[in-house]
């Protein structure tokens, strides 16, 4: 499991190229227009493959690397074309990193999700499904141009009784979609990607369950309901009311909340105490949300967070999309993974692996061997804010040290030999959890307090 | 029996059964009317089933330009509210507009049911107005000849739309909507200054060098 976490360093870069605005010019629409980009990648990874053996067929150097390059490029283009769940689906997967050899994770690290805008005869539309009235109607004044992208349709401005309102709009038919897409990603991961089908189906099965999940705005309604009720008291938090009178299944309306996105709001240089104060809710949000509700608002890119200067620094946050529960088990793994006593004791370590699958009882004593050595030296590296009572993760010295131990166990030849993960498939989130949320203190560049005082402590 | 009464007890009697009456005697017999005073009003069953078709045609253009938004619409918004709004109607008439279109589809008489007849027409010349109105707004391309053929391509993305709701099975039908958004997208593509006009334009720069 450790692998997962250790890995993920370099995969910051990937939160943030959600913001990215690269428009996509043409959009295959029907399942056959997708399904037949996809054939013609698979022709021209074809070519790429008789390349391949053509060069060594007459002695030229074609090393593998570079037919991966030329693959993960063609792929990526494919995907980029097509976005919605496949290119979630994609993102995902790189974000596995074991999973994928380098070249596609690279290319997957551009990858960005954004989904058509939605026309405006659409959205009355769907309030007119919804609640029999078109949105002029249900409220006192709404914007009928997005303010923003949301992953899966978009957001409105509104006003009611005075309040301001953010509208949250789905794209008709994401839900339907999601099983047709995966179901394409599939075979292309299995065969162009090299991956072995018992190794991707657990992570595609999680990854479905997820999608299927984010299109149910109702869902996500009293998610993020309970978790503002459960994480209110938190200092320095800004969580938004629902309403649900105003909501449906593919509407969700609830406070527009004051503040920025990171990238505006760090242009007009916030002092560093602001910053800290920041990186310091967004931190004890997540280790409470770990090790209190066991439940992890899972999707930390800084899109879904607002930051303002109120109160010397406050986080709003926003989709409660992507809300993770962590099995208690998984759960105690990980915090016992993170215990600076783990690493200090490499007998202790051993047991916690084995118990968590990563190690396995067939495993040879060399390859055990390799684990143990390699997972001891990322879990020092992934571990080291837990182990001190503040860290600074402002400082970059951190994350490229994350990126160099990736890279350098990428290269290890004995680990590149086991590309199949090892441990839980829950993982999977509480990883990209971290990963995120490193990330965003680090781009925040706020020096936070690691130690972990239960609340009732402190308060 | 009021000549206005015949078709809602038409329209009845079909969905109930699934099938029209067996002769046009025993519907006007059961309404209380001769088969005489059937005829003054409608020529066939068939006449009656065209003319719902257009008034779901007609009321869908009037409710959709009964939105508050609708006149800040472009041509390509006004269009997609049409379409919005008919599927609307016709999700309530589900039963009628299977039975009328599938009926076709399967004597494979003609690609465009007949039934359709007179609601096309009406289409049609809505659809003219709204690409006179977006070539005034610069939505629509101006190309002399080819234009003339656009209606066409908008009765084809009726149709197209139709169907593909006729065999939607998907929850609220939401494939559909899915379907409508991107097809007018892509029609909106086709008329407006695109690629084609950039190449045809080249075209005639190198014919005039020659000549």
């Amino acid at each position: 499991m450790l692998r997962y976490a250790l890995h993920d360093g370099r995969f910051s870069v990937l939160f943030f190229s959600y913001m990215s605005d690269q428009p996509q010019e043409s959009l295959p629409t029907s399942k056959v227009a997708r399904a037949a980009r996809f054939a013609k990648t698979g022709l021209k990874v074809g070519a790429n493959y008789v390349q391949h053996y053509a060069k060594k067929a007459v002695g030229a150097d074609s090393p593998t690397a570079d037919l991966h390059q030329a693959n993960a490029e063609e792929l990526y283009g494919t995907l980029s074309e097509m976005k919605g769940s496949v290119l979630k689906v994609a993102q995902m997967l790189a974000m596995e990193k074991n999973l994928l050899p380098p070249a596609y994770a690279k290319q997957f690290q551009q990858a960005q999700y954004q989904t058509p805008p939605l026309s405006g005869p659409l959205v009355v539309k769907a309030f007119r499904d919804a609640f029999g009235h078109s949105p002029s109607e249900v409220f006192e004044e709404f914007d009928p141009s997005a303010r923003q992208a949301a992953s899966i349709g978009q957001v409105h401005f509104a006003r009611k009784m005075g309040k301001a309102l953010a509208v949250k709009v789905q794209y008709p038919g994401v839900g339907a979609s999601i099983k047709s897409d995966i179901a394409m990603v599939k075979p292309v991961a299995l065969r162009i990607m090299g991956l072995k089908e018992e190794t991707l189906r657990p992570y595609l099965a999680e990854v479905e369950a997820r999608l299927i999940e984010e299109t149910d705005y109702k869902l996500e309604l009293s998610r993020g309901q309970a978790v503002a009720a459960k994480c209110g008291h938190l200092p320095h938090l800004q969580f938004p009311t629902y309403y649900p009178a105003l909501s449906s299944a593919r509407i969700l309306t609830m406070d527009w909340l004051p503040g920025q996105h990171m990238q505006e709001f760090l242009a007009k240089n916030p002092p560093q105490e602001v910053r800290n104060q920041l990186g310091q809710a967004l931190w004890d949000f997540y280790q409470y949300q770990l090790r209190e509700l066991r439940q992890l608002h899972a999707d930390p890119h800084p899109g879904n967070f607002l930051f303002s200067l109120t109160d010397g620094g406050t986080v709003g946050v926003l989709d409660f999309g992507c809300v993770k529960d962590v099995p208690p088990l998984e759960q105690q793994q990980f915090l016992a993974l993170l215990d600076p006593a783990t690493l200090a004791d490499p007998a202790r370590l051993e047991a916690l692996l084995t118990e968590a699958g990563v190690l396995r009882p067939t495993d040879s004593p060399a390859l055990r061997g390799m684990y143990l050595r390699t997972l001891t030296q990322s879990l020092e590296l992934v571990g080291r804010p837990f182990r001190q009572d503040t860290f600074d993760l402002g400082d970059p010295a951190y994350l490229k040290s994350l990126y160099a131990l990736g890279d350098d166990l990428m290269q290890d030849q004995d680990l590149r030999q086991q590309r199949e993960p090892r441990g839980s498939a829950h993982f999977v989130y509480l990883n990209r959890t971290y990963v995120g949320l490193f990330s965003l203190l680090t781009e925040l560049g706020a020096v936070v307090n690691t130690t972990y005082q239960p609340l009732t402590l402190t308060f | 029996m009021e000549p206005t009464l015949l078709k809602p007890a038409y329209l009845d009697y079909l969905r109930r059964h699934g099938h029209a009456p067996k002769t046009v005697f025993a519907f006007a017999d059961a309404q209380g009317i001769t088969e005489g005073e059937f005829y003054r009003t409608y020529a066939s069953f068939a006449a009656i089933e065209r003319e719902a078709w257009v008034e779901f045609g007609r009321e869908a253009r009037a409710q959709a330009a009964q939105e508050p938004a609708w006149q800040g619409y472009g041509a390509r918004e006004k269009i997609l509210a049409f379409y919005y709004t008919l599927l609307e109607i016709l999700k309530n008439n589900r039963s009628f507009v299977l039975l009328t279109l599938k009926r076709s589809q399967q004597r494979k008489l003609a690609v465009v049911p007949k039934v359709l007849d007179h609601f096309e027409a009406e289409f049609k010349d809505f659809v003219e107005e709204l690409l006179h109105e977006g070539r005034t707004t610069g939505e629509v391309a101006s190309r002399p000849f080819l234009q003339d053929g656009y209606g066409r391509i908008f009765l084809r993305q009726l149709q197209f739309i139709l169907l593909f709701f006729v065999r939607d099975e998907s929850a609220g039908f939401e494939r559909t909507d899915a379907a409508v958004e991107k097809a007018v997208t892509l029609s909106f593509d086709l008329v407006g200054r695109n690629t084609f006009d950039s190449a045809l334009d080249f075209g005639r720069f190198l014919l005039q060098k020659h000549s």
